[in-house]
């Protein structure tokens, strides 16, 4: 079925009467950050959309390949600034496999604490991009209010507000203090009770229902051929989470559910999102009450060697499944790693969403898929 | 028997297991660039999703490998597909027709190591400037003093 798709080319002389090309960014307003998208267009309706790729490429993997294993640390967070604390955590748990290093419990509660504050500050960046797309101003700000506490928490222990690079191998930078665990305790009663407002507003909006229904329909059938994963595989009714499917750090032992939606559409990318932020408010709770004492961090080598070999490392960032693979020579520089990012393999279904799409709807699509484009270019 | 030796049995490919506890990885098969697609296939009607397409420049050795990695949604089943090649001017099949997201993954291999995948749909640069003439992976590539117009 895909054989005969071939590479699109725009040569004006080629477009008849009543199409044209439409050049949608770098600079356009309704994309996010600097994906441009050259679209050719029957009226309204899109006959091919294909994305150009590569304006915030930055040759991450060739950065890696010059510097040693602690030096790529802060590198991690640049990628994705939005889930800063779930590639560090990609990194230092590659490297602590492969090194087989000791982490205290205590500094594991501390990673997931971070990382599940992060997942929910990317959702709600999320949440207010993706109805400024749709032409809703009010709910952004209600968005940015609530990020603006979890940016406040992760940087009175971070000491950064975006791009983070808190974990160390074999555990975190520093402890936290009791303030950090009330103020997180704060945040997630403040949010039970103000979530509701945002499916009041929001998800119950005929606007908003008539725009994301049945827009942007991935069929389950079409995601592994992909390779989607995240919320973006879950709204099509996959229920692939790699925080279940290849567990890591303390989630074996936490109470969570994977939200589930089964129609693929917009609307479905968008629930699955908002209720991923109340799954990630239950693990919090359960991270505070059950957060041990002892040390944070435990005794690591001053250079990183690992032995000579191969690995792979994945973890279930917002976007979806990052996976590390590094070839290591057994010197203290990496030899090879290579960084699957989700929202690469997002975007890569994009053009095939988009034909015979209205452009309205296009945006709306490219706003559930949820990528950030410093990921995707590295 | 498990799921990739399931899959590539009836290709009588052999499958090496590998200890994933210590490297993340369940198992790897070696084939030839003419078993590649059969081998895809095989993996894509039994549901692996690709993680992804690249490349490791053996420099010591000459050889190019071209490495291919699969998971599966419903149960944990890291594999990886492997295949090598000469490094001068190396050449993969494309895949882009059986996974149609291995298209641009291609693309920005084949961009950064210089390798050309036959019979794609698609080969254009994808992050690299348009008319980019360097391969930014490849051992032999020197980070400084190469100087390139951006657009």
């Amino acid at each position: 079925m895909f054989e005969s798709e071939t590479a699109p080319t725009y040569h004006l002389e080629t477009v008849e009467d009543n199409q044209f090309v439409l050049n949608l960014g770098p600079q356009h307003p309704g994309t996010h950050g600097v994906l441009r998208v050259v679209l050719h267009m029957d009226g309204e309706y899109i006959l091919t959309a294909d994305p150009v790729l590569g304006y915030g490429h930055r040759m991450q993997e060739k950065i890696a390949e010059t510097m040693t294993y602690t030096q790529v640390l802060p590198y991690m967070a640049r990628m994705d600034y939005l889930g800063a604390l779930s590639y560090n955590q990609a990194w230092v748990c590659l490297i602590e496999k492969m090194c087989g290093l000791e982490v205290p419990r205590r500094a594991e509660y501390i990673r997931v604490l971070c990382v599940e504050l992060n997942r929910i500050a990317s959702h709600f960046l999320w949440f207010g991009a993706f109805l400024l797309d749709l032409g809703a101003f009010t709910p952004f700000l209600h968005a940015f209010a609530d990020r603006e506490k979890i940016l406040d928490l992760l940087e009175s222990v971070t000491g950064s507000r975006l791009t983070h690079c808190y974990f160390r191998f074999g555990g975190v930078g520093a402890d936290v203090d009791d303030d950090f665990f009330a103020g997180a305790q704060a945040f997630v009663d403040h949010m039970r009770q103000h979530l509701p407002t945002y499916h009041s507003l929001v998800t119950g909006n005929v606007i908003f229902q008539e725009r994301t229904k049945d827009v942007g329909v991935i069929l389950p059938f079409e995601t592994w051929g992909y390779g989607l994963s995240g919320p973006v595989l879950r709204g099509s009714g996959k229920q692939y989470d790699v925080r279940r499917s290849e567990p890591y750090s303390i989630y074996p032992e936490l109470d969570f559910k994977i939200p589930v939606e089964q129609s693929g559409d917009c609307l479905a990318r968008y629930l699955v999102r908002l209720r991923e932020i109340e799954e990630s408010l239950n693990i919090i709770e359960q991270a505070v009450a059950g957060m041990p004492d002892g040390p944070v961090r435990s005794k690591v080598p001053k250079i990183i060697k690992p032995p000579e070999g191969e690995a792979a490392m994945a973890v279930e960032t917002p976007r979806g499944e990052l996976m590390i693979y590094l070839v290591s020579d057994g010197t203290k520089v990496p030899y090879r790693v290579k960084y699957r990012v989700p929202s690469f393999a997002n975007l890569s279904i994009f053009s095939h969403l988009a034909r015979g799409q209205l452009l309205a709807d296009v945006l709306a699509i490219l706003g559930s898929l949820d990528m950030v484009i410093p990921e995707v270019d590295r | 028997m498990n799921l990739i030796e399931t899959a590539l049995d009836v290709l009588d490919i052999g499958v090496d297991r590998f200890d994933y506890t210590a490297g993340g990885l369940h198992a790897q098969a070696w084939v030839r660039p003419e078993q590649l697609r059969p081998a895809c296939r095989a993996l894509y009607s039994l549901g692996f999703f690709l993680e992804t397409v690249t490349a490791v420049d053996l420099i010591a050795g000459e050889i190019m490998q071209g490495v291919y990695l699969f998971n599966h949604y419903e149960q944990n089943m890291r594999c990886k597909i492997i295949l090598e090649t000469e490094r001068i001017n190396p050449v993969f099949p494309s895949i882009g027709a059986i996974y149609p997201g291995a298209v641009w993954h291609e693309r920005e291999t084949g961009e950064f190591f210089g390798i050309t995948y036959e019979n794609s749909r698609d080969s254009r640069c994808l992050l690299l400037p348009e008319e980019t003439t360097f391969h930014p992976l490849r051992k032999d590539f020197k980070p400084q003093g190469q100087p390139v117009d951006t657009p």
